[in-house]
């Protein structure tokens, strides 16, 4: 078997022009495989820790400590080892070469989350390579899963929240094409309903509006959150698929969170007044008018990443038809996940990599929600690359959908682009999540 | 055919002696891994399949994908393309079907790929390069490509390309030097979009790109650290004066707020810089894109706003009058487009003026024919060679030789349609072009550029060479 000869690292740069890590694993047949991390402008409290270098270079977000410890620390120690020995090898860098720890586990604050990932994707890159399979299958096999399947995307369209400029308190307005028969016709789809909110757009509100933020998604000067979902509305009209392409919102709530536990809808206006404070039953009952009016079958962080009782709320109110996801709520974190399962907080998990950091810590947070029965939506980061990783997770976890940003910018269609290939190799058994996202394969 | 005779047809025996006599001298822990390497190693690879897919780019609008398989393996590429798409660029193929992608679907250029294309291809060796390239050219029969489609013939000709080095064991940026005859490879200046305007972005400003490059830089890393950070402080700049609203991003992604004037733009641009601290090291170009808001004879600085004064409209005598003034109050290299692409007599006058670089596109669009016309009548200095107008690598090597002949620049440069595809930045180090334009430290398809320049200059080691202060002359 084959086993790791080099692990080396350096710094790029994500589609923001941030510096990230970047590991290449070479194997002693000869094998040479690259992975990169991604990088959030939202971070949750309870994420694992990104090492920075501070400083003036790069404002102060150079990864030079980081390159350092995997070519110093991390590479050296794995010399030797067998990739395919996925766990053996993240417990090794997790429990062993960093060891820190905090209430909620292993928080990777010596050599930092972005060092360890970036080996961790990498090594899984490699061991797929070893095997002879392609990523998505070793990854299932690690899992334990029997049946893949190619997730519904959730086109993030509209930016509000902190990823654009606009006055628009949420975060995210996606577009989820669950009635195509494939994930060909599914980014079809998402292409056409996209390039129709364009225009749309552009006639409402000129065009300044129709730049792009960090995930390729518009940001009108929208006044008011329902006004989103009337573009969307709109646009899905126009493009013909009204019933095939439904809604989902990503409210990043703790955003707009206040010290005195209320929500302020207008948290992005200069000179806030506080007069659009509500409480955390208010926001619920607006998110069920939402509900009632458009088809929305996604909510994610609807509150405040410590509001545990209104997402129990939320959840036992409306859970059945809409999927309420957790994202600054659970950090990808398997004792947070446990905690939410057990008080029935949300009912579907947002998969994010670099907030748990590491392969195998992702796949176990993955199976405990589904034992659950909930849903996992696999996530990007606004911070991305070139690297593809999280598109073969989507199919080799079967999570059923995958959010990646609009079909704009390279480093989001990229992972569709994977999806394409992915789902052209498998040919005639290729089966698309659809109207099956939330659970389109029995707990593994 | 008996055993032996078989053995000895293939020198079986032989082989298999030399390649265990390797794994035994270089005593390696694996020798049965070690010799089934050996072996391949010793194999010419011929292509032994082509297939694409449709895949899509940085806008969301259908492309072309290629696989091309080898006997050492599977090599993608995927084709960029352009929205400012002139007369005499090769020409893409397209299905014009309204209810597919809006009528941008490229499930022709595909098929003609898989089944043309790959017929006349399988058996080549991938290193020949041109003649793989001369193949494809004589199959399409027509003059611009538009046959089996610029777009199919470039993703394998980049492809194939891609084989080629694996097959000789170099790094692709190697491939390409030695594809070109020249012997040194240098890392580019990148010209990092900063400020979009006109068909690349959605805001009043005509004008389509102020761009900055980090000539002071001692490598392409500091480069790339210097224009990451300009970048960030223009937009903190902007969103003190803008309040947000303008850092959304064009499809290059430049920064995109309102701009009343070209003025008002470099002010923002010369501010970021001043922020950084790396003021005289870092110089500013400009991409005017003139044919887009050229009219008749007259330029409209306001073509794109709603709100016309009509008091914008220029001569090309105007015009230079404001090149002139602009490239004295600012530290300003290189323009591109000054003026409308068949306007050569202007073009040509601004040129022998001798104040900046000055950069043929629309005027050139990478044609043989025109580069030779512009040369002969010295209409400009600089050729910005993007590759989907030409359509093959060969040809592409063949046009930056031409303007290097006549001791012009060369701008690399990408589309704003583009893919994780990263050919351009080898081409730029292999034909030490010594600048390329990939856009802003923004948006994936353009960061993907400039990372394969930091691996590049990091294989290199201490042979890297930037280009720097020499970014005119890469000879």
């Amino acid at each position: 078997m084959a086993t790791i000869t080099v692990v080396k690292a350096r710094q790029i740069f994500d589609s923001r022009g941030n510096p990230t890590v970047e590991v290449d694993i070479h194997t002693s047949n000869g094998i040479k495989v690259t992975a990169a991390v991604p990088s959030g402008a939202s971070t949750g409290i309870y994420e694992a820790l990104e090492l920075r270098d501070g400083g003036s270079d790069y404002l102060g977000k150079g990864v030079s400590k980081a390159v350092g410890n995997v070519n110093n620390i991390i590479g050296p120690a794995l010399i030797g080892k067998d990739p395919t020995q996925q766990t053996a090898i993240d417990n090794f860098m997790v429990h062993e070469l960093d060891g820190t720890q905090n209430e909620w586990g292993w928080c990777k604050q010596k050599l930092g989350a972005n060092a360890i990932l970036a080996v961790s994707l990498a090594v899984c890159k490699a061991g797929a390579v070893v095997s002879g399979i392609p990523l998505y299958k070793h990854i299932a096999n690690l899992a334990g899963n029997p049946k893949i399947v190619l997730p519904v995307p959730a086109f993030n369209v509209i930016n509000g929240g902190s990823h654009a400029g606009n006055k628009l308190a949420m975060q995210e307005f996606m577009i989820l094409p669950v009635g195509a028969a494939s994930f060909k016709e599914a980014m079809k789809m998402g292409v056409e309903v996209y390039h129709h909110l364009k225009s749309v757009i552009k006639k409402k509100y000129g065009q300044d509006a129709t730049n792009v933020g960090d995930e390729g998604g518009f940001a009108p000067n929208i006044q008011e959150n329902k006004e989103g979902l009337e573009l969307l509305k709109t646009a899905i009209e126009k493009a013909g698929y009204t019933g095939k392409v439904v809604i989902g919102m990503d409210v990043a709530a703790s955003e707009f969170y206040s010290e005195d536990k209320t929500y302020d809808l207008n948290f992005k206006e200069e000179n806030n007044n506080g007069s659009q404070k509500i409480s955390g039953d208010a926001l619920k009952d607006l998110y069920k008018s939402f509900v009632a009016e458009y088809p929305i079958v996604s909510i994610e962080d609807p509150f405040d990443q410590d509001d545990w009782e209104h997402y129990a709320k939320m959840t036992t109110e409306c859970g059945t038809e809409v999927q309420i996801v957790g994202d600054d709520l659970l950090v990808t974190n398997p004792k947070r996940v446990a905690k939410a399962i057990a008080e029935k907080s949300c009912n579907a998990l947002l998969l994010k990599v670099n907030q748990i950091g590491s392969v195998t810590e992702s796949i176990e947070a993955v199976k405990m929600s589904k034992k659950a029965g909930w849903g996992v939506m696999t996530s990007h980061r606004s911070g991305e690359t070139e690297d593809t990783f999280i598109a073969d997770l989507a199919v080799g976890l079967s999570t059923g959908q995958i959010k990646t940003g609009a079909p704009c910018r390279s480093e989001r269609l990229a992972k569709y682009n994977q999806l394409l290939r992915i789902e052209e190799e498998l040919g005639s058994e290729a089966i698309y999540a659809g109207v099956n996202f939330r659970k389109p394969v029995e707990p593994y | 055919m008996s055993v032996q005779e078989y053995l000895d047809k293939h020198m079986l025996s032989r082989k298999i002696e030399d390649a265990v006599n390797a794994a035994v001298r270089a005593k390696t822990s694996d020798p049965v891994l070690f010799i089934a390497n050996h072996l391949k190693k010793a194999v010419s690879s011929v292509i032994t399949k082509v297939k694409a897919r449709q895949i899509l780019d940085s806008r969301g609008i259908p492309t072309v994908e290629v696989d091309l398989h080898t006997n050492k393996g599977v090599f993608r590429a995927s084709v960029p393309s352009g929205d400012s798409s002139g007369t005499y660029e090769a020409i893409e193929l397209r299905d014009g079907d309204k209810g597919m992608y809006l009528g941008n679907s490229v499930a022709k250029a595909v098929k003609n790929i898989n089944e043309k294309i790959s017929e006349a291809l399988i058996g080549m060796d991938p290193k020949l390069q041109g003649q793989i390239d001369q193949a494809m050219i004589d199959l399409d029969k027509t003059e611009k490509k538009s046959e089996l489609g610029a777009n199919a013939i470039l993703a394998v000709s980049i492809a194939a390309c891609k084989a080629g080095a694996a097959e000789k064991e170099v790094p692709l940026c190697k491939h390409l030097s030695d594809l070109s005859g020249r012997a040194n490879m240098v890392l580019p200046v990148p010209a990092f979009t900063v400020l979009s305007g006109g068909k690349h972005a959605s805001n009043t400003f005509a004008i389509q790109e102020i761009m900055i490059l980090p000539i002071g830089a001692s490598r392409f890393e500091e480069a790339l650290q210097w224009g990451s950070e300009t970048y960030h402080h223009l937009k903190a700049v902007i969103s003190e004066k803008n309040g947000g609203l303008g850092c959304n991003v064009g499809e290059d992604g430049g920064l995109a707020p309102d701009i009343s004037s070209l003025k008002e733009g470099l002010e923002l641009v010369k501010e970021a810089i001043n922020r950084t601290g790396y003021n005289d090291k870092i110089k500013i170009a400009i991409d005017i894109a003139a044919t887009n808001f050229c009219l008749g004879t007259k330029y409209d600085l306001d073509i794109k706003s709603p709100n016309k004064s009509g008091q914008n409209f220029k001569s090309a005598e105007d015009m230079i009058d404001m090149y002139k003034e602009i490239c004295n109050d600012y530290p300003i290299v290189s323009i591109e487009d000054p003026f409308d692409k068949e306007d050569w007599e202007h073009t040509k006058y601004f040129s022998s003026l001798g104040i900046c670089q000055v950069v043929g596109d629309d005027l050139l669009m990478s044609n043989s024919k025109r580069v030779e016309r512009a040369i002969q009548e010295s209409s400009c200095n600089a050729l910005l060679l993007k590759v989907n107008q030409i359509g093959t690598v060969t040809e592409a090597i063949e046009v930056v030789k031409m303007a290097r002949d006549a001791q012009w620049g060369v701008v690399t440069s990408h589309r704003c349609g583009e893919t994780e595809d990263s050919f351009i930045s080898d081409l730029s180090v292999g034909l030490a072009t010594g600048v390329i334009k990939a856009g802003a430290p923004c948006r994936g398809e353009r960061t993907m550029k400039y990372n394969q320049l930091l691996r590049i200059e990091e294989e290199l080691g201490d042979q890297a060479v930037y280009a720097g202060e020499d970014w005119k002359l890469s000879l």
